[in-house]
């Protein structure tokens, strides 16, 4: 009995740490998310929408950008559809997250639909980057590392919905934590993977899709144009390897025609001398004869 | 304004349509083997999304009236010229925060 108490003891203890550990990865998403949220807040309190629509916003939607468009889509008296359509397309980027993440989350466990839930850019970035601490439960990490997540950006919503017109802090520039925080998984990747193509496919897709595209569809648009640069580089990779192996085949068949006409002129050389074998065969016969009729 | 049970609905939405973004995936290789090709997307799309996303965040820099972005871009370079030298993510973060909000809010650029 007291070696369970203990043993539960020692795993409270271990789920401590995973949290802490959980915690200190989220904290530049925390300093991200209080001042994004609030702004978000403070945006809704501006259309004339009690403080509670932003909590429950956050809670049950928990999209950034999402949440911005929403508010300019209500501002604007957007009908239903509009609401549905504008929704989707500025979100369908994060069906490219999932894309990633198949595999590391497959056999999470109970907690797999509420990470799909909250896979924001955000979230998304801290889990394909963070490594699970270890002899710890990976569903646990990603489970606090998403809930935290979700936490600060709710609390973020209200507090500016509430406090917004009362606070007078000058946050500016603040979300700029969200930029570093890229910046600094982007360099992680770089030194954790070899690959070095995917770097120059969104250099390409990117600057490219600022040109093209409004700031508003600029981040679907590079993702989607980056995938294709992907998936055209690994073809035409393919369609090499094939080139190659085929022309190694022929070279191999080549060899082995050249190995078989040697073959074949050598079998040529053998009757050859087969024949003249015989003739001389023959010759001998009628010089045999010749003595044989002397005699 | 939309009244309660309007808004309630419009939230419901909103909720759904991002979800359904986010679950796309898994909805769709939940039950049958993804193609091969995927496994080298899913390998590569990490790091290019990643620097995409950092893309993402210059979107409203407007580059052709002053200061031209230069506090943003030098900010970048700050961070990462921190980050490949030290490889310390808090410090590299927060030093480049504190830094860009200085820039901003001081109006140091100004001058451009």
């Amino acid at each position: 009995m007291v070696r369970n108490g203990e043993y539960k003891r020692e795993a409270g203890e271990q789920n401590k740490d995973l949290f802490t550990t959980a915690f200190k990865t989220t904290i530049p998403v925390l300093l991200g998310y209080i001042p994004l949220g609030m702004a978000f807040g403070f945006l809704l309190d501006g259309a004339g929408y009690h403080w509670i629509y932003a909590f429950i916003m956050s809670l049950f939607v928990y999209a950034g950008s999402g949440q911005f468009l929403a508010v300019a889509l209500l501002s604007a008296g957007a009908g239903l559809t509009e609401f549905a359509i504008a929704t989707l397309l500025l979100n369908f980027r994060h069906a490219f997250y999932g894309l990633s993440l198949l595999e590391k989350f497959s056999g999470i466990g109970k907690v797999k639909p509420y990470l799909i839930f909250a896979l924001t850019d955000e979230t998304y970035a801290l889990l394909i980057t963070t490594d699970v601490p270890q002899g710890s439960s990976k569903s646990k990490f990603y489970f606090y590392i998403a809930a935290l997540d979700h936490l600060y950006w709710i609390a973020g919503s209200v507090l500016g919905a509430a406090l917004g017109s009362v606070l007078d802090l000058n946050l500016e520039g603040m979300s700029f934590v969200l930029t570093a925080l890229f910046v600094v998984l982007t360099i992680e990747q770089y030194f954790s993977s070899e690959a070095r193509f995917p770097f120059i496919a969104a250099v390409g897709a990117g600057a490219l899709s600022l040109i093209l595209f409004s700031s508003d569809n600029m981040l679907l648009a590079s993702i989607v144009l980056g995938t294709l640069i992907l998936i055209g580089r690994e073809k035409s990779m393919q369609k090499t390897q094939r080139k190659q192996k085929a022309q190694e085949t022929q070279e191999t068949s080549e060899t082995e025609k050249t190995q078989e006409t040697e073959k074949t002129q050598e079998m040529q050389g053998i009757s050859q001398i087969k024949k003249k074998i015989r003739s001389i065969n023959i010759s001998m016969q009628s010089v045999e004869d010749k003595i044989k009729e002397e005699n | 304004m939309l009244n309660a049970l309007q808004m309630f609905i419009t939230i419901a939405v909103i909720a759904l349509a991002t979800f359904t973004t986010r679950a796309l995936p898994f909805i769709f290789f939940g039950s049958r083997e993804p193609p091969a090709m995927l496994a080298v997307i899913e390998k590569n799309l990490p790091p290019m999304i990643l620097l995409l996303l950092v893309i993402y965040c210059l979107k409203d820099v407007q580059w052709l009236t002053a200061p031209y972005g230069i506090p943003e871009l030098f900010t970048i370079c700050v961070v990462a010229g921190l980050h490949f030298w030290k490889r310390n993510a808090m410090l590299s973060i927060f030093t480049g925060t504190a830094l860009y909000m200085v820039l901003v809010q001081f109006n140091i650029f100004s001058f451009l």
